[in-house]
């Protein structure tokens, strides 16, 4: 039965670590958004939209915990099984006795990054969180990673099939998030490849959040000290190392259920069983186990400690406190249509660059310092390239964190994330008296129109209505001046909504002659 | 005559090449159908389709233009994520009438791209062109990077002397040139020539260099559309080329075609006038091209056919 339910784990695992995957691919992304939703149900997005989004996700991961124990951790979280598949193909080049996990002591770290992440969330700033949140870490893994070896594959295949497979621009590439995600995805294969589960018992704070839940699971892994002959055939295959047979325990606080020890154990006594109806006066008739607890103690000390702080960041959430300590930035960059204002997204956003990669016109890119320390790696918009179309809202719909709130096309055609200023002396009319237009072109809203130009016959220059810009950046990207352009978007630290474009209605004229 | 006889025997010349007839049997051909056909045909009234056939018939028919075999190019305007209704793009069923047509003619392939301003999928999807072209026959080429495009000379060009075109117009054996009747803001009426606009890579430097001059220059390319239709069935008369909405289309019904594209965008400046108001000496380029030999503004003296419908 427990081979079953391994085999399940591993099909359910698989089938998130693709498809979280494919929501980060641009191939993915051109032809279906149905990945992204799936996004949705990860943990540290769950949490840090419990207030601006639903609850539900958060709560049923919660729930999930309680009863199951850490399976989160082995199936949803793209990054714990993206270690075990490292585990594994680690394994095909170890000798038998290499291959075997032993019991590890908890490590007294997982409890200081959780409560350093906590305590950095009360006064405002997500970035540790978002750092270490497994899922984004995931996340731009496959964003700078295996997107873009996606993109190289591509377009050698574009040249072999030019006329079926297109080229796709390399517009940008943001060398410090690929390094970054570089050196992380070298340390968790060098972790999971040697370790097992390290990054998740040492430093993972989603582990470490959900580690102080599923103590208490329903349904826990359980050894039977009388049928147990201590063989280690469990303890080898415990990649959370979590299985000490010496107290015959298994520290829950750790365990990912992945089945691995159920599913090896020879003699029945393992199991996975339903521990809520054993009394407690049970538990501590056993000697061995009282000792295990008192053992523990500092480190209980600390998870409470550490419980305590993120239970104060919810409550900070909750209460809509603005952040106590913020970096002001010294530019400010312009945040993607949705996230109402630079410190919601700072606030919300886990820089899984799930937007970054759903962008059809690859104008998010990581932010450098754009929204100052607090805010490197979080989305920003950039006009080199292209411009936000004005029918697309991708980026909002993809947000598993509500960092960008979904909003819909008719509110994104008037959220102000910018607004233009336009320096007449740079405009090539102005400069070369010669026509031009190309902003008042590309502008959806008409903010931009082209009115006589002074006393020049035939010559018309751009006129500039801040109340219906929405700061698309059309006219900075397309236009024509150098070196510095004459149509600039200045982004809004808070969003503001643009005036309707006003309809020109015009009279229906029937015509009846060619006119020449 | 002078100009007339440089475009037939640029065609024919192309024409043999591509199709290595000699050189005798085409000429032969060609002076009666030349002498019997017309330079410009305006036709009003019908459905894009309809109007086409017409104006075709009346130009002698597609096969004068397009020979057996050809590999051509049907460049329609696809700058705009924007419905048909809203006439930022070319109409997709006169695009697609042309594409039949051609195929009818004999041509090997043909093709049909844009280099788009909003995002390119999205103008390829939602203009409407993409699917029609693609039930006609057609190929959809991509032209949303510099890989696709190439350089050419413009010995002839005043501000422009090089430019990137797009590889498909380079390698084809004759393209037609399919723009919409629009208003613009820069160059104040978007026809055929500004319609080369989207066969260019970088038309930041048309802006940067003088548009009107730069656009005039690029019509001196030496592999001239072999027809420009003009699709003024939904004309966009204010707040062009992009548009804000529905409000800003007047349905006109009318469509132009000649191989002259300096008179053709004459004549649909003219048109235009009678919707709102439009000096086609504001429409700079169409002056400066006439300067530079490409074509003619003056109408009166090219056989031209007025056809009304329904």
């Amino acid at each position: 039965m427990y081979k079953v339910l391994k085999k399940i784990r591993v099909g359910v695992a698989l089938f998130f670590l693709v498809s979280i995957t494919a929501a980060f691919l641009y191939i993915v992304n051109s032809e279906t958004s149905v990945f992204s939703t799936l996004l949705k149900l990860q943990f540290v997005p769950s949490l840090l939209g419990v207030f601006s989004g639903t609850a539900v996700v958060f709560i049923l991961l919660l729930l999930l915990t309680l009863i199951f124990g850490r399976v989160y951790c082995s199936t949803i979280c793209p990054l714990g099984v993206f270690q075990d598949v490292t585990t594994r193909v680690a394994n095909l080049f170890k000798s038998k006795k290499q291959k075997r996990f032993t019991y590890d002591k908890p490590k007294k770290s997982r409890y200081i990054v959780l409560g350093i992440v906590a305590l950095f969330l009360i006064i405002g700033i997500t970035l540790p969180l978002a750092y270490l949140d497994p899922y984004s870490i995931w996340g731009r893994i496959s964003s700078e990673i295996i997107n873009n070896s996606e993109q190289l594959i591509n377009n050698g295949i574009s040249f072999l099939f030019p006329n079926s497979v297109y080229f796709r621009s390399f517009v940008h590439f943001a060398v410090g998030s690929f390094v970054f995600a570089l050196f992380l995805l070298a340390a968790i294969v060098l972790f999971s490849a040697f370790r097992g589960r390290l990054y998740c018992n040492t430093i993972c704070p989603v582990g470490s959040l959900l580690g102080l839940i599923s103590r208490f699971a329903a349904f826990q892994p359980v050894i039977n000290h009388e049928k147990c002959t201590r063989c280690h055939l469990c303890a080898i295959k415990c990649k959370s190392q979590c299985i000490d047979l010496k107290t015959q325990t298994v520290d829950t606080s750790r365990c990912v259920v992945c089945m691995n020890c159920v599913a090896a154990c020879k003699n029945g006594s393992m199991t996975f069983s339903f521990t809520w109806r054993k009394s407690s006066k049970q538990n501590y008739n056993n000697p061995i186990e009282a000792q295990n607890k008192e053992i523990n103690s500092p480190d209980r000390r600390r998870a409470l400690i550490a419980m305590g702080l993120m239970g104060t960041a919810l409550a900070v959430k909750a209460a809509k406190v603005g952040p106590l300590l913020s970096v002001k930035p010294k530019i400010s960059g312009i945040s993607p249509p949705g996230s109402i204002s630079i410190v919601h997204l700072k606030q919300n956003c886990t820089a899984c660059h799930a937007c970054i990669t759903a962008c059809p016109n690859n104008i998010i890119k990581p932010a450098t310092m754009e929204y100052g320390l607090d805010g490197v790696l979080l989305p920003v918009l950039n006009f080199d390239n292209h411009f936000c179309s004005y029918e697309c809202n991708q980026c909002s719909i993809v947000c598993p964190s509500n960092a960008i709130m979904p909003i819909t096309l008719e509110e994104k055609k008037l959220t102000q994330v910018g607004k233009v200023r336009f320096i007449p002396k740079r405009c090539i009319v102005f400069t070369d008296k010669t026509a031009c237009g190309a902003c008042e072109e590309h502008c959806p809203t008409k903010a931009i129109t082209m009115v006589p130009y002074k006393n020049r016959e035939g010559l018309y220059f751009p006129s500039v209505n801040r109340d219906y810009c929405i700061g698309c950046g059309g006219c900075e990207f397309i236009c024509p001046a150098v070196p510095e352009k004459a149509m600039i978007v200045q982004g809004l630290d808070v969003h503001e909504t643009a005036k309707k474009p006003l309809k020109e209605e015009q009279e229906e004229l029937v015509i009846d002659s060619f006119g020449f | 005559m002078e100009r007339r006889n440089f475009i037939k025997a640029a065609l024919l010349g192309g024409i043999a090449g591509a199709v290595k007839l000699k050189g005798n049997d085409l000429f032969a051909d060609d002076k009666m159908s030349v002498s019997a056909s017309n330079d410009l045909v305006a036709v009003m009234g019908g459905e894009p389709a309809q109007m086409y056939q017409k104006a075709i018939e009346a130009m002698g028919g597609i096969s004068k233009y397009i020979k057996k075999g050809d590999k051509v190019v049907i460049k329609p305007n696809i700058g705009w994520d924007k419905a048909p209704e809203l006439a930022a793009n070319t109409n997709p069923q006169l695009v697609s009438a042309i594409i039949k047509d051609c195929f009818a003619a004999g041509a090997k392939e043909v093709t049909v791209f844009d280099h788009t301003c909003d995002q390119w999928q999205a103008c390829y999807k939602n203009s409407g062109i993409e699917s029609a072209a693609k039930e006609a026959g057609a190929k959809v080429a991509f032209a949303h990077d510099q890989k696709y495009f190439k350089t050419v000379k413009l010995p002839k060009g005043v501000r422009l002397k090089e430019v990137m075109i797009h590889e498909a117009i380079v390698d084809c054996d004759a393209w037609i040139n399919v723009p919409i009747l629009k208003t613009h803001g820069g160059a104040r009426m978007t026809i055929s020539m500004k319609n080369f606009m989207g066969i260019v890579w970088d038309r930041r430097f048309f802006h940067a260099n003088d548009l009107h001059q730069c656009i005039a220059d690029c019509s001196t390319y030496e592999k001239m559309p072999v027809l420009n239709i003009v699709d003024a069935y939904r004309v966009m008369t204010q707040n062009g080329p992009k548009g804000k909405g529905i409000e800003d289309v007047q349905l006109a019904k009318a469509l132009f075609i000649s191989p002259d594209i300096v008179a053709v965008d004459t004549a649909a400046v003219k048109f235009f006038a009678q919707f709102k108001e439009m000096k086609l000496d504001e429409v700079t380029h169409i002056g400066l091209a006439e300067k530079l030999n490409i074509g003619t503004t003056d109408i009166s003296k090219l056989k031209v056919e007025r056809i009304r419908l329904g």
